[in-house]
């Protein structure tokens, strides 16, 4: 199941693809502008008129302050004056940064110089107290700019250190528990061209299955990648990213953070990779383990039989015989029976084989179940001499899809099952009824209960109750019942009844939702 | 030609080929053997057999093709040779014209009623054919369209008269679905086996003693059906 998924996933890997994530990580700083010469249009949105603006918007209101000020001149003494200014500037400085805000002061001290103290409208100082209100004013314009402008930049810091770590949150809580390597490709790659805003990201792994992953699925740029991360894991590189943005350029520490993310990227790939050798290794040692079963219980199946075969031939060939004596007829009646026996074996393995390898299809067809039931008990008619067997499947019972061969060899399995385990001269009863969705069958007989933990392993491979030599036959009968119901989309079990066992199977009544067909009308009687 | 029938083994096993011809030398036929597909063929038409039994795992060359070679210019009766699961090859070759066919390992009664019944339909086909058949207490007259069930007459539809005749005519041969819902129903209809289903259930509950486990009318498995007559 896991394969085939993924499978799907390396058809369209584009098909889910948020559009919208394109822009979701621009809200980075726009400190560092392009320099060159810029349309209208995208000049009206950078970052360089912004800072413009800055600049223009810090002088208008230092301006609009000293014409307050200005009309105030007489009124207001020059020391608060000075200390009124400090308002705007630790404004601009707080709005808009560092740059404006050290220019401002430079200014403002000019301003206050040429309008403010005496002589005016010169930038003359007469009193010594004058030029001390100046100094300590420029001083403590541009320390407050400075205070106001580490703040922002540490409270900016403080702000991407956190969009950081949500980010490699996010990264880290959607790769927990993928253990897909295309779903982590996928999700890694969109996660940086996310966070970075890029123009394209294209993510490459190596090794036995490589995998090229690529945001947008446009055609990729014919320059080289602004920027490569390799994923790199404790067995070696995996693979790596590239990634595309001309502007703006990527930042150290963006840099790091595609690191970290492809570090990220990289434990999970590991994770997956160790957790597919750990199935492999399982499935390894389960199959081997399932190898070792089949072959102690097929060598020994298989000599029973030969050991007869062979004993009773050559004694038929050998003089110890005579050609009218009646133990000539036994052995060679046993000769007939071992060799049914191995056929029976043969078929049973070859059977599972393909149950196994999902080569089992039912050749599904419109059919009648007291047919197959009929046909079933015309051929164990020997062997089930030792029984009475009920059939008690209603007349009207209508048509169900199933293949006709193999659900012969469900009734054979099941009945040679009851007529080995149930003691002689007791009643084996198959019974059959239909609901609206299905067809149930139950086939039980007066045999010993099943312990009600082994009720299902009974349908395991070479699962058996009782020892192997005790009871003849290959282990594979339920489990090849089992394998044929499944493949018929239905289901089977065991269950034990107050005086016996039984076994139940359903079967769908339509054929790929269709109902039976209507026969046509038949011409009159001859 | 000699009054003892000829039949051609065409299997590339020899050990089977052995068996073969030991068994059926015994019984008092005449045997040839071949291994191969083009050898067979060519052994066929220079010997001209009375029946042949072919095996559908040649190694020069498919069974199914070999049938179909043969059957451009004779219709000698041919005996399918298979192992189990390979029901869509024997169904094949009992379309493309072979008259019956055995599954490995097969009992050694079982093979000298199949190449009895052969023989019987090809002198069937050369002179008169049988015009009532009898099958225990059931008398099918052919030639009437009267259908007995001991002295009782037995009152049929028309298909399920043309299913039974069809089937009596053949006795003792296998017919597949396809054959049989071509003949009854038209190329149109030979899928639907389901029609065969519910008319051989009406044919066994008219004629059978127990329509559950029919002595008579027997079906294939995944093949078709055959129909048992006495002798």
């Amino acid at each position: 199941m896991a394969s085939r998924k993924s499978q799907d996933f390396a058809f369209c890997p584009w098909y889910e693809l948020p559009t919208n994530t394109m822009q979701a990580g621009r809200a980075t700083d726009f400190s560092t502008g392009p320099k060159g010469i810029m349309n209208s249009a995208t000049m009206w949105n950078s970052p360089f008129l912004s800072r413009i603006w800055r600049y223009v918007l810090s002088f208008i209101l230092i301006a609009l302050v000293t014409v307050i000020f200005f009309t105030l001149r007489d009124v207001l003494e020059t020391t608060l004056i000075a200390l009124l200014y400090l308002l705007p500037l630790g404004t601009i400085t707080a709005l808009w940064g560092l740059g404006p805000g050290i220019t401002s002061a430079l200014i403002t001290f000019l301003t206050f110089n040429y309008f403010f103290i005496e002589p005016y409208y010169t930038f003359t100082v007469h009193r010594p107290t004058d030029v001390v209100i100046l100094v300590v004013f420029l001083i403590v314009a541009v320390v407050i700019s400075q205070l106001m402008a580490r703040a922002q930049a540490g409270l900016a810091a403080a702000t991407a250190r956190e969009r950081e770590a949500t980010q490699l949150y996010e990264l880290s809580t959607a790769l927990t528990g993928l253990h897909d390597v295309h779903a982590i490709a996928q999700i890694l790659a969109k996660q940086v061209h996310a966070v970075a805003g890029s123009e394209y990201v294209e993510l490459d792994i190596t090794g036995a299955q490589p995998l090229a992953y690529r945001l947008p699925e446009l055609n990729l740029p014919t320059r080289p990648p602004e920027l490569t991360v390799p994923i790199e894991a404790a067995r070696g590189v995996l693979g790596e990213i590239r990634l595309w943005r001309a502007a703006p350029a990527i930042s150290s520490s963006e840099k790091r953070l595609f690191q970290t993310f492809t570090s990220q990227g990289a434990l999970a790939l590991e994770r997956t990779w160790l957790a597919q050798a750990e199935s492999r290794a399982r499935v390894l040692e389960e199959s081997d383990r399932l190898k070792s079963a089949i072959l102690s219980s097929v060598s020994h199946e298989l000599r029973t039989p030969l050991s007869t075969i062979k004993a009773a031939a050559s004694s038929l060939r050998g003089k110890e015989v005579s050609w009218d004596s009646p133990a000539r007829a036994e052995l060679v009646a046993a000769i007939d029976d071992e060799a049914d026996h191995l056929n029976l074996l043969v078929g049973n393995l070859l059977d599972m084989s393909r149950i196994e390898s999902g080569a089992l299809k039912p050749k599904r067809e419109w059919n009648i179940l007291s047919e197959i039931v009929g046909s079933v008990l015309a051929r164990m008619r020997h062997l089930a001499e030792g029984h009475q067997v009920e059939v008690d499947v209603p007349e009207n019972l209508p048509l169900v899809p199933m293949d006709y061969v193999q659900m012969e060899q469900v009734f054979t399995n099941l009945l040679s099952n009851s007529l080995k385990y149930a003691p002689v001269n007791t009643v084996v009863r198959i019974h059959a009824e239909v609901d609206d969705e299905s067809l149930h069958v139950q086939v039980s007989n007066h045999g010993p209960q099943v312990p009600p933990e082994h009720l299902e392993r009974i349908f395991d491979k070479f699962y058996r109750l009782t020892a192997a030599d005790r009871v003849a036959g290959t282990g594979l009968g339920l489990s090849i019942c089992k394998g044929i119901i499944e493949a018929h989309g239905g289901h089977i079990w065991a269950e034990n009844l107050p005086d016996g066992l039984a076994f139940n199977f359903t079967l769908p009544r339509t054929w790929d939702g269709a109902k039976p067909p209507q026969l046509p009308m038949d011409p009159e009687t001859e | 030609m000699s009054s003892t029938p000829h039949i051609l083994v065409i299997d590339d096993e020899p050990q089977i080929l052995r068996a073969i011809r030991t068994i059926l030398t015994e019984k008092q036929f005449r045997v040839t053997t071949a291994s191969r597909g083009e050898e067979g063929l060519t052994l066929a038409a220079t010997t001209q057999p009375d029946l042949i039994i072919l095996d559908l795992g040649l190694p020069d060359m498919d069974g199914v093709q070999v049938c179909m070679r043969l059957r451009e210019w004779t219709q000698i009766p041919i005996i399918i040779l298979s192992v189990r699961d390979s029901e869509r090859d024997k169904v094949a070759a009992l379309d493309m014209g072979a008259d019956d066919y055995l599954t490995k390992p097969f009992g050694i009664e079982e093979l000298l009623a199949r190449v009895r019944v052969g023989l019987r339909h090809s002198a069937s086909r050369k002179g008169e054919a049988s015009q009532v058949v009898n099958a225990g207490p059931i008398t099918v007259d052919l030639a009437w369209h009267i259908v007995k069930r001991g002295d009782e007459q037995v009152k049929l539809t028309g298909r399920e008269y043309k299913l039974l005749a069809y089937l009596a005519a053949n006795h003792g041969r296998v017919l597949t679905h396809q054959s049989l819902l071509t003949h009854v129903w038209g190329p149109e209809d030979a899928d639907h086996t389901e029609y065969l289903r519910v008319y051989m259930r009406q044919l066994r509950k008219k004629l059978e003693a127990d329509p559950e486990r029919p002595q008579y009318i027997l079906t294939e498995p995944g093949i078709g059906y055959r129909f048992i007559a006495d002798g």
